[in-house]
């Protein structure tokens, strides 16, 4: 009976996602779900603007691509409120995300009755980004400085996904997500690029109402001189110099342990949040060192790890502190298709029907002592 | 049925089978080499196929994005007595075309399990458990049986780091970039063209330029998959155990009833190069329906996997079930109409179809 409620009928019947303009102007595209009844599977309506509203399915229809499950039984329909001017083109991305959040792909999870019954106002979605190759599930651009600012007022539980061409210094703020590739909304490598970078999401705990799952990202090169320093390899901007040499300790003990994973990269991490203080992001961090190296099962939605170790060489994972605080957020942010991965002290002190919530959410989690299979 | 049947004859060398080579077509019966079956389907024009029950062994990468990370499987052909036709002996039939190779085997297995894998048929997250290992296994054993025909002996993790260099596919990678530059753009243009040409040019005079020639193998394979497995896959799911209950009891019925009309509807299918008799069709419309019979493979073998999970599901499970073989069955049939018509709005598909799946 709940599975039924789960997998049919919790999906929204519509989903908004939001996308400042460049003169401040918050546009909002409206994404609403029905039956298909033998007609087109996206549909656009934009007063006034036909070729907006062409564009519009275009996009939308290559982003599908890019799907690994089809569904022909809904019709999309999709509406701006206002219409943007013919260059801009930052609202595509907002179009992808409304078009995937009011069919509950990932990470756009659909919503239980519980949370739903508690947070009818829910967060709001904003999002800035375009694309040439949106078949491909690439995003560029970067936040417009219109939306940096509207950023700065959104609440705590809004988010803003932006295109990443790499120029911008922005993303230092909380709820700021740079993207260059749909498949980053669950933290999974683009695989048409060179660089390969995974991230993994770890809770931050901050007092309650602030508590948040930020993110780490690792981006890997293949290294063309053998021989040198693991640590000198590894590089993580804008970030200082004490946490920086825990981070590259870290990663080139577990690259030790994984057995084929030193002298053969050039490593850049980056930190949705760069200020915090802990080592609970350390299992995160390997492991989305792992999954950017290309040797670790990938899970279908995000990461979610809290851990840290004093022998990542080892591959032995160790407690954390905050444990109710991080185990109530993770239970409210994860979404179909997560792993989360915590320390083995922690099984024990499970609330009871923890891991049968997380399930039936179609998260799993697995409380471990030791990184790599089993 | 009565259809097919096994029989034993000895005679000549095939090199490779039992090992790089599971299974070949004969033109002569007699001509199955010692310790090999021969398998024969009977028809107009008889199909005679022999093959080696192994055992093989085989790696697959369960995950595009995780190159390094494998698993080597061991798999044996065996006959199960209770059934008429062995599975494998339709998979032979179906898809195998002068020979079936090992590599070609396991590249197809590949593609079902990341397939199942990104669909969350089967799952294999990070940091395995032993309990979450053991229920891969019964869905892995169960899905190769159900869909391929092939009993897996042995199936264990392995690491391909010596033969797979990761690091070198991603140094290709970026040689491939920076030597083809403009194929982004040009992709770009070709849509926005397209795009153009629709808008302003009724038909498809202007689109049609620069087509590929249609496959009509392609087309003949995929309709001859879907004509002789769909029957199968329909007695698959009628001898279900399913739950007590009228509620499921009904939709078991519908499935069957739907699955049915699918039937029918394969039977029947226009054939690929005509919209009307002696009206032959433009080639964009011809490469359309290929492209839709592909897909409609593609949802057959989704079935195939649905069937695999029903046979091992718990009743609490049903439900669930039901809205994907609902699914399953949508896409059947929206892929056969979409087959079926003979002209309709071309997308602009760019060529690289899409990424592999994650």
């Amino acid at each position: 009976m709940t599975l039924t409620m789960l997998t049919a009928h919790a999906l929204p019947a519509s989903a908004e996602c939001r996308c400042v303009l460049v003169d401040g102007r918050v546009l909002t595209i409206t994404a609403s779900r029905r039956p298909r009844a033998n007609r087109a599977d996206v549909k656009c309506a934009v007063a006034g603007a036909p070729a907006i509203s062409e564009r519009m399915q275009e996009v939308v229809r290559l982003a599908r691509h890019t799907e690994p499950r089809f569904d022909s039984r809904d019709q999309v329909v999709l509406s701006m409120d206002i219409v943007p001017s013919a260059e801009e083109r930052g609202w595509e991305l907002a179009a992808v995300l409304a078009d995937r959040k009011v069919r509950g792909l990932p990470p756009f999870a659909p919503a239980t009755e519980s949370s739903s019954a508690a947070a009818p106002d829910e967060a709001k979605l904003y999002a800035d980004g375009w694309s040439d190759a949106w078949h491909l599930g690439r995003v560029t651009g970067q936040p417009s400085q219109a939306a940096v600012r509207a950023a700065r007022h959104l609440a705590s539980a809004d988010q803003l996904f932006a295109g990443d061409d790499g120029s911008t210094a922005e993303a230092a703020q909380a709820n700021i997500t740079l993207i260059s590739h749909l498949g980053a909304l669950s933290g999974h490598a683009d695989p048409s690029a060179a660089v390969s970078s995974a991230r993994a999401w770890f809770p931050l705990h901050s007092g309650g109402i602030n508590d948040t799952l930020s993110w780490v990202e690792v981006s890997v090169y293949p290294i063309d001189s053998a021989g040198v320093d693991e640590e000198s390899t590894i590089a993580a901007p804008g970030l200082d110099l004490t946490v920086l040499n825990t981070l590259r300790q870290t990663l080139a003990a577990a690259r030790h342990f994984d057995g084929k994973g030193l002298g053969r990269w050039r490593t850049v991490v980056r930190f949705g949040q760069p200020r915090f203080q802990g080592q609970s992001y350390q299992l995160a961090l390997v492991m989305a060192d792992r999954l950017a190296r290309g040797r670790e099962f990938v899970p279908r939605g995000r990461l979610i790890a809290s851990g840290c170790s004093s022998a990542w060489h080892a591959g032995r994972v160790e407690t954390v502190e905050g444990r109710e605080p991080k185990l109530e957020l993770i239970l409210k942010q994860a979404a179909s298709g997560d792993r989360v991965l915590l320390p083995q002290e922690w099984q024990a002190g499970l609330p009871e029907q923890y891991q049968n919530t997380l399930k039936a959410r179609g998260a799993s989690l697995a409380c471990i002592s030791q990184i790599g299979m089993i | 049925m009565g259809l097919f049947k096994r029989s034993r004859k000895q005679a000549v060398e095939i090199s490779g089978l039992g090992s790089l080579l599971i299974a070949r077509r004969l033109d002569d019966l007699r001509a199955a080499p010692v310790g090999s079956v021969v398998v024969q389907q009977k028809g107009e024009r008889e199909l005679v196929y022999c093959f080696h029950p192994g055992p093989y062994q085989v790696d697959l990468t369960p995950f595009a994005a995780a190159p390094e990370m494998g698993l080597r499987l061991r798999f044996v052909i065996e006959a199960n007595p209770r059934v008429s036709q062995q599975r494998f002996d339709l998979y032979l039939f179906s898809e195998a075309g002068e020979e079936l190779n090992l590599a070609d085997f396991g590249e197809a297995v590949q593609g079902d399990v990341q397939h199942e894998l990104a669909q969350g048929g089967l799952e294999l997250p990070p940091c395995t458990s032993l309990d979450e290992w053991h229920a891969f296994r019964a869905g892995l054993n169960q899905l190769l049986y159900t869909r391929f025909g092939v009993t897996v002996d042995d199936c264990v993790p392995v690491d391909l780091g010596d033969s797979i260099d990761y690091a070198a596919a991603l140094r290709a990678r970026a040689a491939a970039i920076a030597s083809a530059p403009a194929a982004n753009v040009s992709v770009t243009a070709a849509i926005a063209n397209v795009a153009v040409a629709d808008a302003s040019v009724p038909g498809l005079a202007a689109a049609s330029a620069g087509l590929p020639a249609p496959d009509r193998a392609a087309d003949a394979k995929a309709l001859r998959r879907l004509f002789l497995e769909l029957p199968v896959l329909s007695s698959g799911i009628r001898l279900l155990a399913i739950p007590p209950g009228t509620e499921i009891f009904q939709s078991h019925q519908a499935i069957l009833q739907r699955l049915s009309l699918v039937v029918l509807s394969v039977g029947s299918m226009p054939s690929l190069e005509w919209s009307a008799p002696n009206q032959p069709l433009e080639s964009a419309q011809q490469l359309r329906r290929i492209a839709q019979s592909q897909a409609a493979v593609v949802a057959l073998d989704e079935g195939w996997s649905l069937l695999a999970q029903l046979q091992m599901q718990s009743p609490a499970q049903w439900p669930e079930r039901a809205d994907e073989a609902d699914r399953v069955l949508a896409n059947l049939e929206y892929h056969l109409a979409e087959r079926r018509v003979a002209f309709a709005a071309v997308d602009a598909q760019p060529s690289e179809r899409r990424e592999p799946k994650l």
